[in-house]
């Protein structure tokens, strides 16, 4: 470890620990443009500037191109640090349109947050302002206004570094210096959303999100997407139960700071069309869990199964393996995707497998000693109760199924077909965990109310279970978690508190169960 | 004091810039010496003449050199040495001269520098508007390729040398060294962070030395005539001669070798040839316009190398050094200004330049000098007040040195000293103004 002093504090980092970061951790705020955890450093905003102890006295250089080492003292709060932070604002905002009010940034604009902690000047500025190009349509997801750019280059590092696509670039020199595209091309990739997210400033914004709220109305709460198994961790930004955007929340082992488009455009689903909101029966409203107890209850637990769901959080799969032991009843999963599903993986961030938690529902699966796809195919003529948990089983198997009974988030060609259609919690409507594909529980945090009549999976089984006589005690998530924890070896340890905001990993499978793993 | 002609000694002959004409003047004639001695005794003979860097930085060229990492520690990276011949800081015009009437001599230097170095890839990166010089250039390298002094085994010693010309789009920016390698990757010409320094990861992330056309032409001469004999002429800490740029209201400008420490008094009056009948000296921009400007009074006190212009105040410290008159030697740009010269016409038409040429990466210098040269317009067409002065001075020293190269004090510097020596012109402008604004 390296001890570095930030404003007489000592603190031990990692050597080479940017020291921008470095100064976040001993508690103190380096204000920046330019510089992103995982980009390249450009050193070009000089926001950053700080005051560096030498022997021949305190020097003024850029935090973000300083690496830790032992005995590097920085200060951020001298005078002259504070002139330079001062300088640069003004500076930037001199040719700055003063478009506030009809720019979507606001709220969360960097030369808003800087101009109060750090300038608060009357401006100066008596001459006209640079004019740029503005609202060019440079991509599917993206808007650009090159006037409100403060040319961080960090959109053009994003597609240098992390996407390869390169199509954006600083044209022209001094103060017509200018972000743009190459004529004739537009932004050609899946993670062009990121780009509105990095910017700074008001210059890229995201078509999704424009003028759809006021980011100060929007609260923001911790979640997982649910659009494959590699579980980008994601923070949902909603008001009064109303979700308006998903933006990728940092996780250095997941997914650093990006997310793709259509992960982030999936929160269109919570309250779209599609969405069940009442539970039907034989077509027609009704109650539900009742109507599945009752065909249970009538058919025998026999000839009933309940399906796993790779699509379904840990706490549910839990409470159905559950109410598979108690009622004596047979278990499987089936793995793949649903219908319309985006069949598209790059080998970045989207991946193949299009479920949050395959991982997590094949380990209790395993554990439960459920079947697969093939084994419930072959017992399907003995069946004549199927429940599907939030997966798409007609889908998947590619065949009709008798007595099916559907809990879903949204329609499907399996709730279509479904004699008895429950409805569900949407992920950001219930505490939960979900496995990614690395095999890390992470944690998923209700944001919002559930829609209509839906409630959390995990409590709709609990209450199917107290229908049948049964008594589960899965409705609440931490409760239902701790069970689950202490009854997979492989989870053995974990809780809610011990998840942290960027989860954390399976136990190492056992020698054996990994030869098993492999098939 | 008799001068040897170290860089100009073929100027003038017919046809110098032709081979056979300049072995016959003993170009290459070093050569055979430079390939006797070890590399190192090579940087060794550069370091102890106390040779400094003629772009316009001073710095010394042979701790420059000495920064390369060894052969060992270079992962099997090539070494690359850059003739920086960007000549493009207004005022200076040297190195045009030098490639173009005695090329050979550089191509000299470069050999022989780069068997000190290791190198065994160079590049001469020349400014786009200098085609034409880069045609005889390319010419040159050819007659020496052709003669055996650049490519495969150079004369029987068994070392390589593959020498290109590339041409430069002609950006002033460009000849900042980090700058001068982005262009030469083929990258926008924009000066890059340091650390890494380019001797440690500079072209192609490769360890790179970039040396003036004139720092590495006086090379031969120090394998000539050993460093000792370089260190008599010159001062103690500025060794040698020095090619300066004479232009402005002058009756002889030119290009001139002199050795440093001239009296800029006694250059004024014999190579410059005095001023025009009737005039007089006003002002001076010693070493290319980034400098500082000095009054007549201060220039005619000074001598002409580094640390007397700087007045013996350390270099890091240009106000310190502006308040006492001083100034720097820079690249040698000599600019005279007499009596009928507008002060506030001359520094707006400088921010014009410096304003047009900013390359927009860093925020100090890509807003603060469009702005400033917006201000030197309103103040020249008399149409600011005297807070705009204020405000000029702030934004100057709010862009010097808040910046990833030395762009910004470049443009800085000179609104910084205008401001200081000519201040009663500027007033003037800004107290009589066009809106009627009285002298309170």
């Amino acid at each position: 470890m390296a001890k570095v002093k930030i404003n007489d504090v000592e603190i031990e980092v990692a050597p080479g620990t940017n020291m921008i970061d470095a100064a976040q951790q001993a508690g103190v705020e380096i204000p920046h443009y330019c510089y992103h955890p995982h980009l390249s450093i450009a050193g070009n905003c000089r926001m950053c500037t700080v005051e560096t102890e030498t022997p021949r006295g305190p020097v003024l250089e850029i935090a973000c191109n300083m690496q830790a080492r032992d005995g590097l003292a920085i200060r951020t709060d001298g005078d002259r640090v504070k002139q330079v932070r001062k300088s640069v604002m003004e500076f930037l905002l001199v040719n700055h349109p003063l478009d506030c009010p009809i720019c979507d940034q606001s709220g969360e604009c960097r030369l808003q947050d800087y101009y109060m902690d750090h300038a608060r000047h009357d401006s100066r500025g008596v001459e006209a302002k640079v004019s740029k190009h503005k609202r060019q349509d440079i991509g599917e997801q993206i808007l650009l206004d090159a006037e409100r750019c403060v040319q961080c280059s960090r959109c053009v590092r994003f597609g240098d570094e992390v996407t390869h696509t390169g199509e954006l670039r600083l044209m022209n020199r001094g103060d017509h210096t200018e972000i743009g595209m190459f004529p004739g091309e537009r932004l050609n990739h899946d993670y062009q959303g990121n780009l509105a997210d990095i910017c700074p400033v008001g210059a890229l914004t995201a078509k999704d999100f424009r003028f759809e709220r006021r980011v100060w109305y929007l609260k923001e709460t911790d979640g997982v997407c649910t659009g494959c198994s590699t579980g980008c961790n994601i923070s949902v930004c909603h008001q009064e139960g109303e979700v308006f955007r998903y933006l990728p929340r940092r996780n250095d082992e997941v997914n650093k700071s990006w997310m793709c488009d259509p992960g982030r455009l999936r929160h269109h689903e919570v309250g779209g069309l599609e969405r069940l909101l009442k539970a039907r029966v034989n077509g027609q409203p009704g109650d539900g869990v009742a109507a599945a107890a009752a065909s249970i209850k009538a058919v025998g637990a026999p000839k009933v199964a309940l399906v796993l769901g790779t699509r379904a959080s840990n706490e549910a799969n839990w409470a159905l393996a559950q109410l598979g032991k108690a009622l004596g009843a047979r278990l499987y999963w089936v793995a793949g995707n649903d219908a319309g599903a985006i069949e598209k993986s790059d080998g970045f961030l989207m991946d193949a497998d299009k479920n949050p938690n395959t991982l997590g529902c094949r380990l209790l699966a395993e554990q439960s000693g459920a079947g697969d796809a093939e084994a419930l195919k072959a017992a399907l003529p003995e069946l004549a109760v199927v429940l599907a948990l939030e997966d798409d089983l007609v889908t998947r198997l590619g065949q009709a199924i008798p007595g099916l009974v559907a809990l879903a988030a949204k329609e499907s060609p399996t709730t279509k077909a479904a004699a008895v259609v429950i409805p569900v919690a949407h992920p950001v409507e219930m505490d939960c965990t979900y496995t990614n594909k690395q095999g890390r529980v992470q944690r998923n945090r209700r944001a919002t109310n559930p829609l209509g009549d839906a409630a959390p999976a995990y409590a709709v089984v609990d209450r199917l279970a107290a229908a049948l006589g049964k008594s589960l005690g899965t409705q609440m998530p931490v409760v239902t978690f701790l069970a689950l924890s202490r009854a997979v070896p492989r989870m053995n340890g974990l809780d809610y508190k011990s998840l942290g905001p960027g989860g954390k990993l399976l136990a190492p499978a056992p020698a054996a169960a990994l030869g098993g793993e492999a098939k | 004091m008799d001068v040897p002609r170290i860089l100009t000694a073929n100027w003038g002959v017919p046809d110098s810039h032709r081979l056979p004409v300049a072995r016959q003047r003993g170009v290459y004639g070093r050569l055979p010496r430079a390939f006797g001695m070890a590399p190192a005794e090579i940087t060794q003979v550069v370091k102890d003449s106390g040779l400094r860097g003629r772009g316009g930085a001073g710095f010394p060229t042979g701790v420059k050199w000495g920064f390369v990492p060894p052969a060992e520690k270079r992962n099997g990276k090539p070494v690359y040495l850059l003739c920086n011949a960007d000549e493009s800081e207004p005022g200076t015009f040297k190195d045009r001269y030098l490639m173009w009437l005695d090329p050979h001599l550089l191509i000299e230097g470069m050999i022989i520098s780069s068997r000190a170095l290791d190198v065994h890839r160079a590049y001469i990166y020349i400014r786009g508007e200098f085609r034409f010089i880069a045609r005889r250039l390319e010419q040159a390298v050819n007659e020496a390729y052709d003669a055996g002094f650049l490519g495969k085994n150079i004369l029987g010693s068994g070392f390589d040398l593959d020498l290109h010309v590339h041409v430069g789009a002609g950006a002033y920016i460009c000849g900042e060294e980090t700058a001068l390698i982005s262009s030469l990757e083929g990258e926008k010409g924009q000066p890059k962070l340091k650390p890494p320094f380019p001797a440690v990861e500079g072209a192609w992330r490769s360890p790179t030395i970039v040396n003036n056309v004139e720092t590495l032409a006086v090379v031969p001469w120090l394998i000539e005539h050993g460093a000792a004999a370089y260190k008599a002429i010159g001062t103690p800490q500025s060794p040698g001669t020095k090619l300066l740029s004479a232009s402005g209201h002058i009756r002889t400008p030119g290009v001139y070798e002199v050795a440093l420490g001239y009296p800029a008094a006694e250059f004024l009056e014999k190579e410059c040839g005095g001023l025009l009948p009737g005039r007089r000296l006003k002002a001076v921009i010693p070493g290319g316009s980034s400098v500082p400007v000095m009054t007549a009074e201060h220039l005619l006190k000074s001598n002409l190398d580094y640390e007397s212009m700087q007045r013996n105040l350390p270099g890091g410290d240009s106000n310190k050094i502006i308040e006492a008159g001083g100034s720097y030697l820079g690249s040698g740009g000599f600019i005279v200004m007499d009596d009928t010269t507008d002060m506030v016409e001359g520094l707006t038409n400088l921010l014009r330049f410096y304003a047009h040429e900013s390359c927009g990466q860093c925020t100090p210098c890509r807003e603060g000098c469009g702005w400033m040269y917006q201000i030197l317009c309103r103040v020249r067409d008399r149409e600011a007040s005297p807070g705009d002065l204020a405000v000029l001075r702030d934004l100057a020293d709010n862009i010097h040195s808040k910046t990833i190269c030395f762009f910004g004090a470049s443009a800085a510097m000179p609104v910084q000293s205008h401001l200081i020596h000519f201040r009663g012109e500027f007033l003037e402008r800004v107290q009589h103004n066009a809106r009627g604004a009285g002298a309170a």
